[in-house]
């Protein structure tokens, strides 16, 4: 049970395992699955596409996962960490060129038309490969897709792809939408993509905007007795203060994705009726980064770039900034990662005099105000904690004689700024890790990636050697020798700090008493609740 | 009538250019923005290079600045908002739905600021330099020096969650499928915060107008007179003192709505009201252009047509301002 | 001499008065008593008031001393207000005079202008502007002046109007003095004291918009604000309520003060005052 590794670490640990158990159906509480009720649930962004099969987000999951189904869902105890949903498996070729998945019987789709091995074809040829954001790169080779009967699909591939990396994509990218519905004219500008139809447990009943979501049962859903809830809300609070307040009014009954602020957990866990639970976004680990813009004469030197490193006390940033709901980094895969991590890399320890003798090596001595010299330092706005560790860092830097000027912007302005203009010397952003290097973290360091790509390599950090390694693994099909590579990897960012790993993080969800079977697979928050009950 | 309607076209005229000035000013300040709404929108989605020109191209914004100014007067000329990016709605169909939640929150506020405010700026206008008059006069300013946010965030805390006795936000309980009069109630409840933290911040501005006008009046010749005559003192002030001193504040009525406008922003964002300020919010955030410039115009026509509404009124009121005074 | 006597007559005035006063040594005296930075760390995160001597009103989520950082916010709401009026007036008295003093065409122009950044919302055109720009002191200072300056141009014309008729310009014209100087020299200084008299409404106003800019994140993040400092504490409301209730009081009674003292200086010198 790797994934407990950040609940343990929590400073409330002991309270966070106590509640841990209560969210384990196996072990819960005498409670039974009740049926019936509605769950109102808080909203904090309102997405406009809602459809998971070309927006490959968090917070489109959040709401549409309850209602378009992936091919498998992530899973604590899942052989390699996966639990069937519209597949019931899959099976990788040797070569590297197919994958073939036998299909779950009986499903339908919301308007009672049967789920078939063409919708999954439709899905991965039209929409995940050429629209969706993650599918793009990962699906890239992907040529056909074969549907010798109406319950098999085999993927056909250009070239060797890894089966693991496609095992690891699949919780994320495989989200499987309508032929029938999307056939009909220009997929972008379809319906529903608003008003998503899928054949997940809960069907899209209604979206006001500035208001609220609103999720209704599935009669005729696959799973037995599934669903429990009769519907699910979500009510846009905008305001990072309100979640806390709606819950404790009795408002709405659940907070997840950290809405209610840390700094409010240890007083809210004591309101009678409230749990605070840590579990449910092991799959979700986000990474508090600090990004280097490599085109900076000084940033360029890799000492100055160690000194930066040994400058960040990360224990401070775990404890003081995430609270304990987080641990510190070493390099760029998370530390509970079960397939990938090491933590055979090259290390930082908190030490300004160290940092400060690196960078009077590096020849920029303290001028006669003690600045040695000045950067643009840019936090990303999407989260209070990207901010803060902005702040602190702000500080970090003055200690060793760096003066940061700290930019803040929307994240429009942010994204222009840093990834098309870069227009920065340090950013701090939060690209997430996504179960496997390849989906999205190799992608951070890797060089020739175009202008405008958000969440990529935008410092101009050029290194022949890694990207060769990156090359290599992406075609490595044996996983122990892919899994290796990539250990290598590891190692080789975390010497010669393209970026530096500060923190990984995920998040917090609080939830009434009444609320049943949280967080009981690692992207619970963005998994299709099927199972999630109110009782009494 | 004549003058009313002299005023009446004198004002048409004049908006119009007003108008113009607004939405050209508006769109060369949009367009100096750093990051477009396809930036905007991949902030949450993440993507590559293709993927963003493919969205530029959709959602037009390779053409010219020139170009797609020229376009949105040309629409607009026939009444057409355009499409919004970020809702990929009509923007009529976005504004409309708002609209009317932003006038009935503005018009409370503004009831309550008026009505209290004027009503209390006569009670301590009526003894000019006693303790209630100094009381209420720097109570109320106080109350205004409070940032509205600040006030709103306490109401919450005090009567939504420890009290609760009303709901924490949102304009009605939410998919309640309550009708008529039931929901004209839950509105209603939905909006006693609100309205107060809006209403309360410019109260002072009439409590405080009031009064002064009303030490103004007391020395005047003919409130002299009236009280040399013996006229009772609840009468003197009704009749006299404070009806002379009301017209200002009609006129500050029109001034102050488009900065009531301005303050529901910050206090939509908090109580989580779906109204015009919040959705302003989230179209600068999304750099939808088309969608700002749409709220800002209707908001400019709104502004408008109050301070009209309130200088007809003047007009009728008080026969002595000529039509042309009104106008500049 | 006379005038600051009457100035200290009404106890309102004195009360403002004392206030400014003391915001002011506040803001003098924040570098020398509080060195360097105060945004450094200072000691542990959320340290409630009266715990430790050297941090007497305790420390905010990251540790930093909240009372060095509420003088130091004195500096930035004071420099915010005072800046940002007095761009407003300078813009909206040199409009106000020219629309006044030119008439005809210039005058429709100028006036049109003033009505149209009358009908925006001045903080929709404040959270715009600063959203675009980027939020650093002097954008902040800029956008709140864009939404004030239309008030003091009103103000401006309407006393030019009244004065460009009056003897002395009159002589100014015979004596063949060009148009720019006679309503820059001769006209301007006499329309002043009613344009001036807006001014404590107009730095109140400031600072609170400032603060409002703040709540929704577009404030200079490297400069200590009060308005900042209150949309930081606001997220820990509930559990640490002293971290937006210090800076709170703080502006409270700071835009309190201005409104008294503004109000002594208007009654003083008799000029009526007009709000809009």
């Amino acid at each position: 049970m790797s994934g407990l590794t950040i609940s343990r670490r929590g400073l409330l640990a002991g309270s966070a395992l106590l509640l841990a158990s209560t969210a384990l159906p196996a072990i819960g509480r005498a409670q039974t699955p009740k049926k019936g009720g509605r769950l109102i649930v808080a909203a904090d962004s309102e997405p406009r596409n809602l459809n998971p099969a070309i927006v490959a987000s968090n917070d489109v999951f959040f709401i549409s996962s309850k209602v378009v189904e992936t091919l498998a869902e992530a899973s604590f105890d899942g052989k390699d960490g996966l639990q069937p949903r519209l597949a019931r498996s899959w099976e990788g070729a040797a070569d590297g060129r197919s994958v073939t998945f036998k299909l779950r019987d009986g499903v339908k789709w919301h308007d009672g038309k049967p789920f078939t091995s063409a919708d999954v074809a439709f899905s991965a040829l039209q929409v995940w490969k050429p629209l969706q954001n993650l599918g793009r790169t990962v699906f890239k080779d992907l040529e056909a897709v074969d549907t010798p009967d109406e319950l098999t699909a085999v993927f056909k591939f250009a070239k060797p792809t890894p089966f693991q990396l496609i095992r690891n994509a699949l919780p994320a990218l495989s989200s499987v939408v309508p032929k029938h519905i999307y056939e009909v004219g220009k997929i972008e500008d379809n319906p529903a993509n608003n008003a998503p139809v899928g054949t997940g447990p809960f069907k899209f009943a209604e979206y006001k905007a500035g208001q609220y979501y609103r999720l209704v049962r599935n009669d005729a859903y696959w799973g037995k007795d599934e669903p429990y809830l009769d519907e699910i809300v979500y009510q846009v609070l905008p305001d990072r203060t309100s979640a806390a307040a709606a819950l404790e009014a009795e408002e709405i009954q659940l907070a997840a994705f950290s809405a209610v602020p840390l700094a409010d957990l240890d007083r809210i866990s004591k309101v009678p009726g409230l749990k605070v639970i840590t579990k449910g976004y092991e799959g979700l680990t986000y990474q508090l980064v600090v990004e280097i813009n490599h085109r900076r004469k000084e940033l360029a030197d890799l000492k100055v770039r160690q000194a930066i490193a040994h400058a960040i006390d990360k224990d401070f940033v775990v404890k003081t900034i995430f609270l304990g709901y987080a641990a510190t980094a070493t390099g760029p895969v998370p530390k509970h990662d079960p397939q990938f991590y090491t933590a055979d890399v090259p290390t930082y320890p908190f030490d300004v005099a160290k940092a400060n003798e690196l960078l009077d090596e590096a020849g920029y001595k303290r001028a006669d105000d003690g600045k040695r010299f000045a950067l643009k330092l840019l936090p990303a706005p999407y989260f209070n904690e990207t901010k803060q560790f902005g702040d602190y860092l702000r500080q970090a830097l003055a200690a060793i004689g760096i003066d940061a000027q700290i930019v803040n912007n929307d994240s429009a302005a942010h994204m222009k700024a840093v990834y098309t203009d870069h227009a920065f010397d340090l950013a701090v952003g939060p690209p997430v890790f996504r179960g496997d290097p390849a989906i999205s973290t190799t992608i951070l360091v890797q060089s020739g990636i175009p202008d405008g790509v958000p969440f990529s390599n935008q410092g101009g950090y050029k290194n022949p050697e890694l990207d060769a390694l990156i090359a290599k693994a992406s075609e490595t099909l044996d996983t122990a020798a892919r899994t290796e590579l990539y250990k290598e990897f590891q190692k080789k960012v975390a010497a010669d700090l393209p970026l530096i790993n500060v923190a990984e993080w995920s998040f917090i969800s609080v939830a009434r008493d009444t609320v049943g079977n949280i967080a009981n697979n690692p992207r619970w928050a963005v998994s299709n609740w099927a199972d999630t009950y109110l009782a009494g | 009538m004549t003058r009313a309607i002299r005023l009446l076209r004198r004002r048409l005229v004049g908006s119009v250019f007003v108008l113009l000035i607004v939405v050209i000013g508006s769109f060369l300040l949009l367009e100096a923005a750093p990051g477009d709404a396809v930036d905007a929108y991949i902030v949450s989605t993440g993507g590559d290079a293709g993927m963003i020109e493919l969205l530029r191209h959709r959602w037009g914004l390779d053409q010219s600045e020139l170009t797609r100014l020229a376009n949105y007067l040309w629409a607009l000329l026939h009444l057409d908002l355009g499409q919004s990016v970020t809702f990929s709605r009509p923007i009529r169909d976005v504004i409309l739905e708002r609209l009317p939640t932003t006038l009935i929150l503005m018009g409370s506020a503004t009831a309550l600021s008026f009505g209290l405010g004027s009503a209390l700026g006569i009670y301590a206008g009526a003894r000019p330099g006693s303790f209630r008059d100094r009381f209420l006069s720097i109570g109320s300013l106080a109350l205004y020096a409070v940032p509205g946010f600040w006030l709103g965030l306490v109401l919450i805390v005090v009567f939504a969650v420890d009290l609760r006795w009303l709901p924490i936000g949102g304009i009605e309980t939410i998919a309640s499928a309550k009708t008529g009069l039931a929901r004209a109630g839950d509105i209603a409840t939905h909006l006693v915060l609100p309205v107060s933290a809006l209403g309360f911040i410019y109260l002072a501005l009439y409590l405080r107008m009031m009064r002064a006008g009303m030490a103004e009046a007391w020395r005047q010749d003919f409130v002299l007179a009236a009280r040399a005559r013996g006229l009772p003192r609840r009468r003197l002030v009704l009749a006299h003192v404070a009806r002379n001193a009301l017209l200002p504040l009609v006129t500050m009525l029109g001034l102050q709505s488009a900065q009531m406008l301005g303050g529901s922003v910050v206090i939509e964002s908090v109580f989580a009201v779906p109204g015009l300020g919040r959705l302003a919010q989230e179209a600068v955030a999304g750099r939808d252009t088309p969608l700002l410039l749409g709220i800002i115009l209707v908001s400019a026509v709104l502004v408008i047509v109050i301070n009209l509404l309130v200088d007809l009124a003047y007009a009728f009121l008080d026969p002595r301002v000529g039509a042309g005074e009104a106008g500049a | 001499m006379k005038r600051l006597h009457r100035f200290f007559q009404t106890p309102e005035a004195i009360a403002g008065a004392l206030i400014l006063a003391l915001l002011v040594i506040m803001a003098l005296a924040a570098p020398l008593l509080f060195p360097g930075d105060p945004q450094a760390i200072a000691g542990p995160a959320l340290l409630s008031p009266f715990q430790h001597w050297s941090l007497p009103l305790g420390t905010d989520r990251l540790g930093r001393d909240v009372l060095a950082e509420l003088f130091h916010g004195a500096r930035t709401s004071l420099a915010v207000g005072l800046t940002a009026a007095a761009a407003a007036l300078l813009v909206g008295a040199v409009v106000g005079t020219m629309a006044g003093f030119a008439g005809g065409l210039i005058d429709e122009v100028l006036m049109r202008i003033t009505d149209a950044f009358q009908t925006v919302p001045s903080f929709l055109l404040a959270l715009a502007f600063v959203s675009i720009v980027g939020p650093s002191l002097g954008v902040v200072i800029a956008a709140i002046a864009l939404g004030a300056w239309t008030g003091p141009a009103r103000v401006a014309r309407a006393e030019v109007l009244s004065i460009r008729e009056r003897d002395y310009v009159a002589g100014a014209r015979v004596i063949g003095m060009h148009p720019l100087e006679i309503a820059f020299r001769e006209v301007l200084p006499n329309a002043l004291p009613p344009v001036l008299a807006l001014s404590s409404v107009i730095v109140a106003a400031a600072i609170l918009t400032e603060a409002a800019l703040s709540f929704l994140g577009l404030g200079d993040p490297n400069r200590v604000t009060w308005g900042g400092m209150i949309a930081e504490g606001r997220t820990v409301l509930r559990t640490a309520p002293f971290l937006s209730i210090v800076p709170g009081i703080a502006l409270v009674l700071t835009v309190l003060g201005v409104y008294l003292a503004g109000e002594g200086v208007v009654e003083s010198t008799a000029v009526r005052r007009s709000l809009s």
